[in-house]
């Protein structure tokens, strides 16, 4: 595989504490990576290791064929998680001086800082200070400011937080955009939805180790099948069914029910269903329901609490 | 180097557009100019003191104390009105106190409706007179040294015409002034004129100026650091320039600010002294030019720039809040007043041991060395002391490298132990 990005059992120790722990894999070159994990994974930690700022304890880490991220500071962008631009800047001379310090020519900077923020809906914004923008447009500078050099590797932390619907799905295009021009996207998030449109590959980490590395579907894979039943019909209607556990109960309006039960991961579909009907229920609404990536998140984030990776703390926060 | 340049020009740009700059570039030479007119022009608006003058002594000293009054030696002081003291004649010293103190104390006005401002009260003998001086004004010592001088000076007179001189005789006597001249291997000319002096005068006030320039320029970058941390700037310069590329763009930026707004102090004091007197300001720039006493003040602003700023950049890494950084700076900021104290005592003995010594501690040397200009301080005391205090700022620029990146990254409350941390290498980033 052409790597953009290869970690071999990275670890980092801040005196006693490890932030990450033996972390291993690998991103191809054009692929978007959602890097996931609650809070206190060391994600952060480890975005920084590939972007030069910290130094690993221990491993290996090559980004772009380079062992020290520093050397190719013009190659790759960076969205921090806490956002912040020099506020009396313009929002055109704030993009064209970071633009800049990544080696584009400045009269360059500049047309290209003008030309991202037509193309996204800021032209007008352009003359404008930072400080006179609403957040989210602030947010969106600083986002542009992370391209406009063109990066090979664009790296995200938190992007979508903050952003509102329109402009969250403004940022899917962008990064979209980025991957199809052929750059390397990893962004880190809580917000599974947008890991699950966008991603080639997931990365969860927790208590600073991985807890699963592939694609979204795979990830998935390792949740439940959730089998939802409505209807008019005691809560208890689906008690003892074979290759369905976990069953809760809603109650409807109109007296009605709705039941979910999660499927046994291997057992057959099949066997449940032919439960359900052979009880003869009054059944207004019958539903397979594939896991998301957030039932995967929570499942996998729950096996990394039983494996002692993940406080109970962190697992309330994502779920 | 472009990305420390590029640093650098941001770094300027940002504090020459702001209000502040330009009130100060302003301000300045209009404050200067206040502070020089404004003594001479309060204290020639200020109204004269109403003055009384008592003589009990029957030796006619009230003529020589109103004549000192109204025609004052010392210039501070405003010739005075005299006024017939209310009450008068009085019993005693005593009984005449008694009567003046409440005119003194603003309760009672003088017959001709003026606020009585002073009272000077002369007792006891005519060939042994005492003089008590009532005022108002307590923190006023010129007063009591002129009447003191005129006192004894008519008494002087009545002892020497006592003894047989003439009047014109004694007027003589007191008439001659020696002629005294002032020799020194310094001097140009063996004979030390006003114009040997001004070297001590312009090495004071360079002192000064490089003073509150190094001070001014890390006071904008401790602020411009504060600001990028707490904003998070920090992290994505991290990632976009090396350490030392955004220390030396924002040391350079804002020297070029301070420089700035000197060039302008400069140009405005030039045409200020050109105004008043052209041969002065050539007699400046003479002793600028001189034995390259520039360049010395130049190897002194440097260092001592270099330094300061360094030590301020790091602070400001580890600084949320401008509280924050007052907790680190202030116990600097008391340590800063020693240069000050001394700076004064350079003009008059710049070769004093305490002077020497403490020019060798590298924080005070630049200021104290640039007082100590006009002395001529040999040239291996120059070279050590610039060669400590070159030595303390590339230590200092040796820790910054290390600790800036790691103050740069952590968040929350300055913390002294992540600065320990920092500085060995064991923080964040390491």
């Amino acid at each position: 595989m052409d790597a953009a990005l290869k970690l071999q059992g990275v670890t980092k120790r801040y005196g006693a504490f490890t932030a990450v722990r033996d972390l291993s894999f690998e991103v191809k070159r054009g692929a978007i990576l959602g890097f996931l994990g609650p809070n206190g994974a060391g994600k952060t930690t480890t975005l920084r290791m590939m972007l030069g700022l910290v130094t690993p304890t221990a491993g290996k880490l090559e980004v772009l064929g380079e062992t020290d991220g520093r050397a190719l500071r013009g190659r790759i962008g960076f969205l921090p998680e806490e956002r912040g631009l020099y506020r009396r800047m313009t929002a055109v001379s704030a993009i064209a001086f970071l633009a800049s310090l990544k080696g584009v020519p400045r009269a360059e900077a500049r047309r290209r800082a003008r030309k991202l923020l037509e193309d996204n809906g800021l032209g007008e914004a352009a003359n404008r200070q930072i400080r006179a923008l609403s957040k989210g447009m602030a947010q969106k500078v600083q986002l542009l400011s992370s391209i406009a050099h063109d990066p090979e590797l664009v790296i995200l932390d938190e992007p979508f937080s903050g952003l509102d619907p329109v402009n969250q799905q403004g940022l899917e295009g962008i990064i979209r955009g980025l991957a199809a021009r052929g750059a390397t996207v990893i962004f880190s998030t809580h917000v599974m939805q947008h890991a699950e449109r966008l991603c080639d590959q997931v990365v969860l980490v927790a208590g600073g180790q991985k807890v699963f590395d592939g694609t979204v579907a795979a990830a998935c894979s390792t949740a439940a099948r959730r089998l939802v039943v409505e209807g008019e019909f005691a809560p208890d209607a689906l008690a003892g069914a074979p290759g369905l556990t976990a069953t809760t109960a809603e109650f409807l309006d109109g007296g009605r029910v709705r039941l979910t039960g999660q499927l046994i991961p291997g057992a057959p579909v099949e066997a449940a269903l032919k439960a359900v009907f052979e009880r003869n229920l009054s059944i207004s609404r019958l539903e397979l329901e594939e896991p998301h990536l957030h039932d995967a998140f929570i499942a996998l984030t729950e096996q990394g609490a039983a494996l002692g990776l993940v406080a109970r703390s962190a697992l309330d926060v994502a779920a | 180097m472009s990305r420390m340049l590029a640093i650098a020009v941001r770094e300027y740009l940002a504090f020459v557009r702001t209000v502040g700059f330009w009130l100060s570039i302003c301000l300045m030479p209009a404050g200067l100019l206040t502070a020089i007119y404004a003594t001479s022009m309060s204290a020639k608006v200020a109204p004269p003191p109403n003055v009384a003058v008592v003589d009990m002594t029957g030796g006619n000293y009230a003529g020589p104390l109103v004549e000192a009054l109204r025609h004052p030696t010392d210039r501070t002081l405003r010739p005075a009105v005299i006024v017939t003291p209310p009450g008068a004649p009085f019993a005693n010293a005593e009984a005449a106190s008694q009567a003046l103190r409440p005119y003194l104390a603003g309760e009672t006005r003088t017959p001709e409706g003026a606020r009585l401002d002073d009272a000077v009260i002369v007792s006891g003998t005519a060939a042994d007179p005492s003089l008590d001086l009532w005022t108002r004004n307590i923190v006023e010592p010129q007063l009591k040294i002129e009447l003191t001088d005129a006192l004894a000076g008519a008494v002087r007179r009545g002892r020497l015409e006592a003894s047989g001189l003439s009047v014109d005789r004694i007027a003589a006597i007191d008439a001659y002034q020696p002629q005294v001249a002032q020799y020194s291997p310094k001097s140009a000319a063996g004979r030390v004129s006003a114009a040997d002096n001004l070297p001590a005068f312009v090495g004071l006030a360079m002192g000064f100026v490089l003073y509150a320039l190094t001070l001014t320029g890390a006071g904008i970058l401790l602020n411009s650091v504060i600001e990028e941390k707490s904003n998070r700037i920090l992290e994505v310069l991290l990632t976009s320039a090396s350490v030392p590329e955004i220390i030396g763009g924002k040391i350079l930026g804002a020297a070029a600010v301070t420089v700035s707004a000197l060039t302008v102090w400069a140009t405005v004091a030039g045409f200020g002294f050109f105004g008043r007197d052209p041969h002065l300001l050539t007699e400046i720039l003479g002793v600028l030019t001189r034995h390259g006493l520039i360049f010395y003040f130049a190897l002194y602003f440097i260092g001592g720039y270099l330094m300061y700023a360094t030590l301020f950049t790091t602070i400001g890494a580890f600084c949320e809040t401008p509280r924050d950084a007052q907790t680190l700076l202030g116990p600097l900021m008391i340590l800063l007043t020693v240069p000050i104290v001394f700076m004064g005592q350079a003009v008059t003995h710049p070769d004093a041991p305490a002077l020497v010594v403490l020019s060798w501690i590298p924080p005070f040397t630049p200021f104290l060395m640039a007082a100590r200009a006009a002395s001529g301080p040999p040239a291996w005391e120059i070279a050590g002391t610039a060669a400590m205090m070159f030595g303390l700022t590339a230590v200092e620029l040796w820790i910054a490298g290390r600790a800036f990146r790691t103050g740069a990254l952590a968040s929350g409350r300055f913390d002294v132990r992540l600065l320990v941390a920092g500085a060995m290498g064991r923080g964040e980033g390491a």
